[in-house]
Formats: C-alpha cells, structure tokens, sequence
C-alpha cells in the first residue's frame, strides 16, 4: 500500500545553477547612482593611508606628487632641454592623476556593487517582534535584536522568524524567498537533519513552530552575506598576497633600473628630466593588474552570493577552484531526504495488519519524519494503538545501536532498526532468524530504499520499505563535474546494495556503502594525502567532523547548525551540485587575475618601443621609433595615455570575469596565452599610434 | 650645554611629551629627520655633478635620491610582509 504523496522537502529549486538577480522573487539590487558614487569614491581613496596598500598605484601616486612639483618648477632637478616644459609637465601629472583615479574607481564600482547587494539584502530583514517563550512557559513580547543563543520563541502563521534557530516543536511551511529567491514554501520540522533548521528573515506561511535560536543579532546567515558582499571584512586571499607579491617585485626592478638611468644618459650626453623618467616608470609598471586586482576579488565574492552561497572566506572559493574529488553525503543531499514509509512487508507468515500494529507500536514515541510516516501508513491499514502510550517507554535511535522503539507497559520490547541490528537484538532474545528476512531485505534494497526490520521481543514480524528519491536533475550536474576533471564519491551508512542502486540512479563515480562518520573522515585524509583538494557536501550533524577535515565543506541550508558551522560554504538552495557553480567561480577567479596580469607586462613591449627611442634621440635610438610617432613628446604622451584609459576599458572583464569555458588546463592557458598575450603584446601599438595622431592633430604635442 | 641647563623643567616635559607621542605616528618625526639627512647629502650631489647644478638643484636631487630609496624599502616590505597590507 502506498503512502500518499508528501509536501516536498529540500528539493534543488527548479532555477537551480542560476544566479539570484534572475529569480523571481530575489529582492532586485537598485544601482541607481553607482557609478556617481563610485567616481566620489574615487576621489576619497586618494588619501595615501589608502593608496599606501597598493604597492604598485602607489608608486604612481607619488610619481604624479613628483611631476607636479616639476609642473610648478620644471628645472628644480637640473636644467632640462626642450621647450614647453611646464606644458608637457602638466600633462604628464594630469594623466597619472587620472590613471590613479581609474584604479580607484575600478575598485570603487566593484565595492559600489557590493554595497547595493548588501542594501538589498538588509531590505529583506526588519527588526521585528518575538514571541519569546520563558522558562515558567509564558510568552513574552521582545524585539529580535534582544534574542540570544539559547532563547526559545514561538512563530505563528504570518510571522516573520526573528532568527536563525532550530525548531524543537511543531510542523509548519515556511517562505524562504528573502534567502533563497524562490516562492515555493518549505516545510519544517523538529528531529530532522533536513529539515529542522530556519533562517532568520523567511516567513512562516501555515501553522507554528517553536525555535531556539542558534545565533546572535547580527551573527545569523543573512548578517555573513551581507557582510561577504560589502566586503567590509575581506582580507587578501592567499592567491591575491603572491600576486601582490610579484607585482611589488616588478616594479622594484622597474624602479632600480629607472633609478640607473640618469647617471648613464648623462654621461651619454642625452640627459632624460625627471618627468620623463617617472613616465617611463610608470608605463612600464603593472598597472593595469595593480588597478583591477582588488576588483576582481570583491566582484568575485558577488558573484558567489549571487549563487545563493555564503563563503565565510575567499580563500575556500579560491581553493574550490582546484578541487579534485567531491565527497557527498546520500540522504538529503544526493537524495530528497524525506525518507517515507512506502510499504510494509510481512515475512514468518505474519498478516500485514499484524506487522503494521508492531511498526505502529514502535513509532508511537518516534519524532522523526521517518517515525510519522510509519505511523501514518499503520494506521492507513487499520492498525490501531492498544497500549496505555503514558505506561510505556519510548527507546530513542543511536547511531551505535542503530535501532529505536518502545518498552510496552507489559515489558514487551517492539524495535525497529537497521536489519543486521534487529538480527543481534533477536539473537539476543533467543529468537530465530528466517531467510524471508534476507529476500525481503535485498528486495528493498534493490529498490534503493532502506530496509528497516521490525520485532517484538525474539520474533520479527516483518520489513518496512522507506523510499527516498533522488534529487530530480543531479544526473546532469555529475556529468558536469565529470567533464571539469572532478571526481564525485558518495558516501552512506545505508547497505551495500541501496547504495549501489541510488550511486548508479545518480551517476556518481565512486560509492562507499555502510560508512560511519569515521570512515568518512578517513577517505577525506587518504584523499588529501595524495595531495588532492577534497570537497565534501552534507547536511547532517555526522557530517560535521567531515565537513571541517575537507579542504571545502559545503553545507545544505537545509541542514543541522552543526554542519553548517564546520563547513567554510552553506549553499542556501541546498542543491548538493552548486560546487559546479563555486568551482567555476573559483577558477574564473583565478584565470581572470591571470589573464589580466599577462596583458598588464605584455603590454610593456610596445612602451618600450615608444618612450625609449623618444627619450634617447641624441644617443641615436630615435630608429626605434617603429610606430613612427610625430615627436619625442607626443610619444611619451600616447604611451601614458593609453596606459591610463586600458584600466577603464578593462574594468567590465574585470567585474564579469573571463569567461569559463570546460577546457583542459592546456588548452586553457593556449587559449588565454593566444589572447592576453600576444593580444597584449600587438593592441598597444595599434593604440598608441591612434592616440600619438589624435594629439599631434590637437597640437597638444 | 649652557643652553641645554637653561631649559626649565617645564620645557623638558614638554619635549619628552612630543618625542613620547611620536612612538604613535613616527612619520613626522622621520620626514623631519630624512629632510635634515638630506642638507648632509646635497654637498655631496653638489661634489659629484661638478659644480653643474645650483644648490637647489642638488637639494632637490638629495631629496629625490631619499625617496626612491624609502620606494624600495617600501617595496620590499611589501615583498617580505605582504599580509601587513
């Protein structure tokens, strides 16, 4: 007989792999005046106790204090030939001027964007009014931002909750679009892994619940997404301190050598002036990666909230971006999780109401949804409680007895369990064991769902089938992973044949039958031992020790506090495959910085070719000039000028980054070398020339 | 010396006071001290052009010549310190 349908728990969205902003119900981010106050900002982070954490704009600043100095007194460091210097001088600190100010403004939009996310999510949360539950059992009215860890508060039907918490009480569907962008409600309820935890700012839609809260104002999931995409508590990933650390040592060298120059073209007769010098220096410093390093970081955390993620710290998102193995937990993240009383199977020749008054009797006390639903189907086939419920005992499940029950009022012991447990506990009681047992078992099993036997004292009655599905849709997703070079295992306690079947049903690569939270901590640690980046996924209180062990831990929203602590990711959508989306992010990242830091040097190449021909003409070098450039001026002048407009030009890859496609890492870098690079090299040229004809028709130079 | 002994007891605390506050914001004090290097450094940029730049010229260069200097301690800071920024 089957149970009727359920209200479907923890199922990944139907939008499920897209961003918030194309949800329907995501509060939309208004970016009305950002770029006016991205340029204000602009200007505020000119402040050198600002500027000073950036080595490389940094430089420029101080070059453009310099030139402006030789602005206002062009022979302060010496005679210099050529006329028109406070002009050209002039020139030369207004375009550095300007090129700190796009660097700055680069980092300003990507904040900008931050901020108006961070706005839309504060929007969704309202100081609102808790039902706060005391000790002697009355309710008292507070405001939510007095609750603490450890309070208990009753929600109704229409409230909104006051914070994140766990229900210890009631069934009730919940609104989680403030969180999650998706209308359909969820339904909660106590004593499960999947579905017992709530977020702060959702909507109670039917019902009530009672909730302890499990975090401080301020401390709650919406509060660390705000705080992720406003960036306000981001420091440099380990990825972005080497390139920090790079870019400083570039422009170090380019510094000394600069710093050389003057001695030798003096005494070559060809003397160079300050200005000249510091544009030479400034051309030939990375500035284009030094102006959008810090952008593509913050636009990197955006993007990862906008994927329903909560990163707790850049560098998981970054070390997701070379993960080889995912480990996944099977119920509730691989499958719905809701396992439900599907059918009972009667064996030692016992009659299916018999078995479904045992079942029943065993579950009386049983506050899982697995327990209900067995009660639910009991009493679908007529069975009925005959026992005073206040005169017995109820035995709760643990994971080393992997049974529960009840103790009847007549000491009559009625358990059900795991069936190699039931097997013991019969064994026990001097019982005797039946074959049907094992066919019923495998029966199940083959079907994928979890066998569960149930006995009274020494006799089994029969076998309850719960059936779990699989989430709609993972097969694909595993595909995916596949084709990026990631390796999927999964993970159970279940038997070795229910997980075989749903491994299969699933598309995994690898599976892992009866595993205890031990052993999965030990095929993580025999993972990383082949110096391998492991991601685990899970949602249950087991799987927090696993969870903190792998590199990245992604926790379902839909899980226990206690996973969600240990793991350094919590996917709202509860969608175990969202790694996808993180580990494209991840390495978008990290090719993004790459590219740009390729064309940033590569750049160098056609600088070269313009500022050293124009500042050596007396030494000889003016056949250089392969650009043909109008005069030694203008060419110093194109050069700078390009070097300040390609940081604008390049701010929107910089926010959107480079565009992931599922190549090798060869073809990858192939590909990326092709355009970055030797684009990197032959786009300047093109560039400076158009601007070197464009001033000499202005008759700036 | 004579100088030093006239200065009343009031004037030291004072003093002590304002080098006791530089612990906290070092800057001042070390541009002061880096422009007074610098009157030690222009005779001998003076020495080394020949004569070929005004004194003002030579003091610019000096401090010129500190800046980059106090650039690469900056940068290698950055280099061997990079999470400090």
């Amino acid at each position: 007989m089957k149970s009727p349908n359920p209200l479907s728990v923890s199922q990944p969205h139907p939008s499920a792999g897209e961003p918030r902003s194309s949800r329907q119900y995501t509060p939309k981010v208004n970016t009305k005046g950002l770029y006016s106050r991205a340029v204000r900002e602009s200007f505020v982070k000119l402040d050198p106790r600002i500027m000073v954490k950036n080595p490389v704009m940094f430089v420029v600043w101080v070059g453009t204090i310099i030139t402006a100095v030789t602005t206002i007194a062009p022979n302060l460091f010496g005679a210099v030939p050529g006329q028109n210097q406070r002009l050209y001088n002039g020139l030369i600190t207004l375009i550095l001027f300007f090129t700190v100010v796009f660097a700055n403004f680069a980092e300003a939009v990507a904040e900008g964007r931050g901020k108006a996310q961070a706005d839309a999510l504060r929007a969704t949360r309202s100081d609102t009014i808790a039902r706060k539950l005391l000790p002697n059992g009355a309710e008292q009215e507070v405001p939510s931002t007095t609750l603490r860890k450890g309070d208990q508060v009753k929600v109704i039907a229409g409230d909104v909750i006051p914070a994140d918490g766990e229900v210890i009480a009631g069934v009730a569907s919940v609104d989680e679009s403030a969180i999650t962008g998706e209308s359909a409600p969820v339904l909660k309820e106590p004593g499960s892994d999947v579905a017992s935890s709530v977020t702060g700012g959702t909507r109670i839609l039917s019902d009530e619940l009672t909730i302890r809260i499990t975090a401080d104002p301020g401390q709650g999931f919406i509060d660390r997404m705000i705080a992720l995409v406003e960036g306000a508590e981001r420091s440099k990933t380990p990825n972005e301190i080497a390139l920090t650390v790079l870019l400083a040592g570039l422009t170090l060298i380019f510094l000394v050598v600069v710093a050389m120059i003057p001695p030798i073209a003096n005494y070559r007769g060809n003397p160079v002036s300050i200005a000249t010098l510091i544009s030479l220096l400034v051309a030939l410093i990375p500035t284009t990666i030094g102006g959008l390093l810090s952008a593509i970081g913050i636009a990197g955390m955006d993007r990862v909230a906008q994927f329903n993620v909560i990163a707790t710290s850049g560098r998981a998102v970054e070390a997701c971006g070379d993960v080889n193995t995912l480990i996944l937990d099977k119920t509730g993240t691989i499958t719905l999780g809701n396992r439900l009383a599907e059918e009972f199977i009667p064996v030692n020749g016992y009659s299916l109401i018999e078995v479904a008054r045992v079942a029943l009797a065993s579950s009386v006390f049983d506050q899982t949804p697995e327990g209900k639903s067995i009660v639910r189907l009991a009493k679908q086939l007529g069975a009925t409680v005959d026992f005073d419920e206040t005169q017995a005992e109820g035995i709760e499940f643990t994971a080393k007895t992997r049974m529960s029950g009840t103790t009847l009022p007549d000491r009559a012991e009625v358990r059900k369990g795991a069936v190699d447990a039931i097997k013991g506990f019969v064994r026990s009681r001097g019982g005797k064991l039946t074959p049907e047992l094992d066919t019923a078992y495998e029966r199940v099993s083959r079907l994928g769902g979890t066998p569960l036997a149930v006995c009274q004292d020494g006799v089994i009655y029969g076998v309850i089938y719960l059936k779990d599905m699989v989430k709609p849709g993972i097969r694909e997703r595993f595909d995916q992973l596949r084709r990026m070079g990631i390796r999927t295992i999964m993970l159970t306690g279940d038997n070795r044949i229910t997980a075989g079947v749903i491994a299969q049903e699933a598309g995994v690569d690898d599976f892992i039958a009866e595993a205890t939270p031990e052993d999965k901590i030990s095929v993580i640690q025999a993972e990383q031992a082949e110096n391998k980046i492991v991601a685990m996924t899970g949602d249950g209180t087991n799987d927090a020790p696993a969870l903190a062990q792998a590199n990245v831990g992604v926790a379902m929203n839909s899980g226990t506090q206690a996973a969600k602590e240990a793991a350094n990711m919590v996917d709202l959508d509860s969608d175990p495959t969202k790694l996808i989306d993180i580990v494209t992010i991840g390495k978008q990242l990290l090719i993004t910085r790459g590219a740009l830091t390729t064309f940033s040097i590569a750049n160098d190449i056609s600088k070269y070719f313009a500022i050293i021909p124009a500042m050596f003409t007396a030494a000889g070098l003016a056949s250089l000039n392969i650009m043909g450039l109008a005069t030694p001026q203008s060419a110093i002048l194109s050069a700078l000028i390009f070097n300040a407009l390609i940081i604008p030009a390049l701010i929107p890859l910089a926010l959107k980054g480079v565009k992931f496609r599922p190549l090798s890492a060869d073809q990858l870098l192939q590909r990326n070398v092709y355009i970055y690079g030797v684009g990197g090299i032959i786009a300047p040229f093109i560039g400076i020339k158009i601007i070197d004809l464009i001033i000499s028709a202005v008759g700036l130079a | 010396m004579m100088q030093l002994n006239s200065l009343t007891k009031e004037q030291l605390t004072e003093l002590a006071l304002v080098l006791r506050s530089q612990r906290h914001r070092p800057l001042p004090l070390l541009l002061f001290l880096a422009l007074c290097f610098n009157l030690v450094l222009a005779p001998a940029v003076l020495a080394a052009t020949g004569g070929t730049v005004s004194r003002l010229n030579a003091y610019a260069i000096g401090v010129l010549g500190l800046l980059t200097f106090a650039m690469v301690i900056y940068l290698l800071v950055v280099m061997l310190q990079p999470q400090r920024f």
